[in-house]
């Protein structure tokens, strides 16, 4: 992995030597060796330098301190909600059991994995039950330098053509200028892929509302890929190209091993970082990353959290005047990221945007290399296509 | 019966293919098992390298397809597995008596064409491996809300009632031949037949009326017009498939491929057993004007789809309809199944028109025009999602070597199936009681 980013550098209209020492400062950041205060501060000069403008959160030397003592507060806290978690899952065991479908359809919650999940008619049900990681996404801000999508991409050891994060521009009517869907998994609060998953690995974390795989239960079937309106699923087709080997089967505070890549045959999405909202960190890398500032990620359902706070703030700028959307809504999945500026309408076409993903050494469209190993008597025939 | 009072007699018609068998046979078995092998090594490879060997990719940004060939088999074979049990259950209920000599054979391509239907799905897994362990550890979960376990759930109930149904029947005609059968096989006769007393038959005849009631209810209002198609039509992210009229669509065509396969599987058994007698033309004949009926019901529902997405639909339907209109496969396929269904009902009303050997090759048009159009069915829908804002949609796919492998080998077992199954026991009924009971 080493070697591939550095012998590609990418070739943007933007500081290509910034871009590299970020990301590999992002490295370090991942794996611990540097921490986010030290990480913002590095290069807050260059970034200004560069964009005019560095919108990260940068915090002062106060804010570090509350921070760390932050997250070591929250490892003892998440000790004692693991205990209470397995109380939990032992009982909506045995209540599965006892009470078969009718606690599910009361719309209560029996386990971990079955927190948020809406069976029928969602609107009768509370909404606001718990936390709900989710986003502002403020497109307006956007410009398309496809920042985050390295990132995510490095951060999880994804193979060449898996986005978990995509910058899709696009051209639509009455603009000339391309716009921008940052398209994530919308985390739903009624997931589709989540209801029709065979073996219950596409699950929703009680915790934080987050939707996500567990990599060794799941069978590899593709419904959830299937079924979701957003494309966001990608499956391992084959071996992974890359392995995490710091954390090769990286687990959650429940032990289930649901971050990083997919394993073969397994399939993965965006999980917003569970390991960071595990420890206190409560922050995703695509947004840490973001020089623009357009990404906001918070608990959805607590009014006084960043996304909400900054669409506050947002709409007093633009003097209660701002268009806000969600992506497919009519779909009945109530996607939890909140997007900033004009939804794409069905005549969007996507075009080339300002950044192309060859110019991050990314490969764009997956099929292109999804390629699997010929045997002999294939190749003697000129490829099995 | 005309047939006793010359020739052979009916018994030694019905035993003629557990004799000793030719060198054919032997011919048959050797390049069935060949291809069987084949596809076993194919999936092998498969497995070592994961699904990347076959032309599936995501939808999306990838430009690919998660479902093909494997998901469209399924489908077929688990429709072709319909005709088999539905006949032999209307032989039961309805004492449709016509079709009373195929009655076993259909059940035998039930239960073989099921088991390679779910060998479709175990084929299509990422984690084969896993598939028992994770489906059990959810299942109280699962089965409240996952269509596929729905299916799961359904197809075992349907595999293990057509089980039950053709064992039970079985019984009496093992112990009624018992001392003519292949000595050799004796063991598994005394375990098919344990216990066996001739008080039964009244008895096991009410049990396999409640069985075949059952299966008649099960299988099209709940298998292929139920759980399989809802699998499709509950997905409201692929307006191609987001539709009520899949559940009839699917149990058309499911009838459609399985009224043609227990055509082409009789008329084989005629052909190589010289079984004129025992499968006469009346029963081709009026197979085929079954499956004349249902083609025209499949027709009529294409015809339903295409005008409500063709009219004024909303856009995603639009889009789908009209790539569904504008690729020849599907119009190969629905030409196919109306030029079958033109002459299997002109033979039915001019007797003239009428050959054994013309419907059993207008029997095999619809079984495979059905393969094409049910890859074709999940191929466009996925290409044409809701979401069809990337640039790289509408996905493409063409399957691998290792995909068509699956076909072949699938075909091969199901001959292997026959070719070991006639050897072991009668494949048509000995007592010929609901044609005596008419008469």
């Amino acid at each position: 992995m080493e070697d591939k980013n550095e012998s590609v550098p990418p070739a943007t209209q933007f500081n290509a030597e910034l871009a590299e020492q970020v990301a590999g400062d992002a490295r370090k950041l991942i794996v611990g060796r540097l921490s986010e205060a030290e990480f913002y501060q590095k290069h807050h000069q260059a970034y200004l330098k560069e964009f005019g403008v560095d919108n990260r959160p940068l915090r002062t030397s106060e804010s570090i301190d509350s921070t760390s003592a932050e997250s070591v507060l929250a490892k003892q806290v998440s000790r004692r909600t693991l205990l209470k978690l397995g109380g939990v899952t032992l009982a909506s065991i045995i209540g599965a059991r006892l009470l078969g479908g009718k606690a599910l359809a009361a719309g209560a919650p029996i386990g971990n994995n079955y927190a948020g999940l809406l069976l029928k008619g969602n609107e009768e049900q509370p909404q606001k039950v718990g936390k709900q990681m989710g986003m502002v996404v403020d497109l307006e801000a956007c410009d398309g330098c496809l920042s985050c999508v390295y990132a995510c991409q490095n951060h999880n050891f994804n193979s060449a053509g898996v986005f978990w994060i995509y910058v899709l521009a696009y051209r639509d009517e009455n603009t000339d200028k391309p716009n921008f869907l940052t398209r994530l998994c919308q985390h739903c609060a009624n997931p589709p892929c989540v209801k029709v998953c065979p073996v219950r690995a596409r699950h929703k974390r009680e915790k934080d509302g987050l939707v996500l795989t567990n990599y060794d239960r799941c069978i590899g079937c593709r419904y959830c890929q299937v079924t979701c309106p957003y494309g966001v699923n990608y499956f391992e087709w084959g071996v992974p190209e890359k392995t995490n080997y710091y954390h090769p089967k990286l687990t959650d505070e429940r032990g289930v091993w649901v971050i990083g890549n997919p394993p073969k045959g397994v399939m993965g999405k965006c999980t917003f970082c569970p390991d960071r909202q595990d420890d206190g960190r409560g922050n995703v890398v695509c947004a840490l990353v973001c020089p623009h500032n357009v990404l906001h990620f918070g608990d959805m359902n607590d009014p006084n959290s960043e996304p909400h706070q900054y669409l506050r703030q947002k709409m007093k700028e633009k003097g209660g005047n701002l268009s806000t959307f969600r992506l497919l809504e009519s779909q009945g999945t109530k996607p939890s990221i909140i997007y900033i500026g004009q939804q794409p309408t069905r005549s969007a076409q996507q075009i080339d945007g300002p950044v192309s993903y060859a110019d991050w050494g990314l490969v764009e469209k997956r099929l292109d290399v999804l390629e699997g190993p010929q045997p002999w008597f294939m190749k003697a025939f000129g490829g099995g296509q | 019966m005309r047939e006793r009072s010359r020739g052979p007699s009916r018994e030694d018609s019905i035993l003629r293919p557990l004799a000793n068998p030719g060198t054919k046979y032997y011919v048959m078995v050797a390049i069935a098992g060949a291809v069987l092998v084949w596809f076993l090594l194919a999936w092998a490879w498969q497995l070592r390298h994961g699904l990347i060997v076959t032309g599936l990719a995501d939808w999306g940004t990838s430009g690919g397809v998660p479902w093909g060939i494997y998901i469209g088999s399924f489908i077929w074979w688990v429709g072709i597995s319909h005709g088999g049990i539905l006949i032999s259950a209307g032989v039961r209920l309805f004492k449709l008596k016509v079709f009373y000599p195929v009655a076993r054979l259909a059940e035998l391509l039930t239960i073989g064409a099921l088991t390679i239907a779910g060998l479709f799905i175990i084929i299509d897994l990422g984690r084969p491996d896993r598939v028992v362990t994770s489906v059990l550890k959810s299942y109280t979960l699962t089965f409240q809300t996952s269509p596929l376990v729905w299916d799961l759930t359904v197809i075992t109930l349907y595999f293990v009632l057509t089980a039950t149904y053709m064992l039970l029947t079985l019984r009496h005609d093992i112990y009624a031949l018992r001392r003519r059968l292949p000595s050799r096989f004796a063991p598994l006769y005394q375990l098919l037949a344990q216990g066996y007393q001739p008080e039964e038959d009244a008895k096991v005849s009410r049990m396999a009326w409640w069985l075949a009631f059952a299966v008649i209810i099960l299988a099209p209002f709940l298998l292929h017009g139920g759980v399989i198609p809802w699998l499709f039509q509950l997905i409201a992210s692929m307006p191609g498939w987001f539709s009520p009229i899949q559940a009839p669509t699917f149990l058309s065509i499911a009838l459609t491929s399985a009224f043609g396969s227990v055509i082409i599987v009789a008329y084989i058994f005629r052909r190589v057993y010289d079984w004129e007698e025992l499968l006469p033309d009346r029963v081709f004949s009026r197979m085929g004007s079954v499956l004349a009926l249902v083609g025209l019901f499949f027709l009529w529902l294409q015809l339903q789809a295409i005008m409500t997405g063709a009219f004024a639909a909303p856009v995603g339907l639009l889009t789908a309809t009209e790539a569904k209109m504008e690729d020849p496969v599907y119009w190969v396929a629905i030409g196919l199944v109306a030029a079958a269904v033109l002459y299997l009902g002109a033979q039915t009303i001019w007797h003239v028109l009428f050959s054994v050997k013309r419907v059993v090759i207008v029997a095999i048009i619809p079984v495979l025009a059905t393969l094409f159009e049910k890859t074709l069915f999940i191929v466009e829908g996925l290409m044409h999602p809701l979401f069809n804002i990337y640039r790289t949609v509408p996905g493409s796919y063409s399957p691998t070597w290792v995909e068509l492998s699956s076909i072949a080998g699938a075909v091969a077992m199901l001959v292997l199936f026959f070719a070991v199954v006639s050897k072991l026991i009668p494949i048509i009924e000995v007592e010929a009681e609901h044609e005596e009971k008419e008469e």
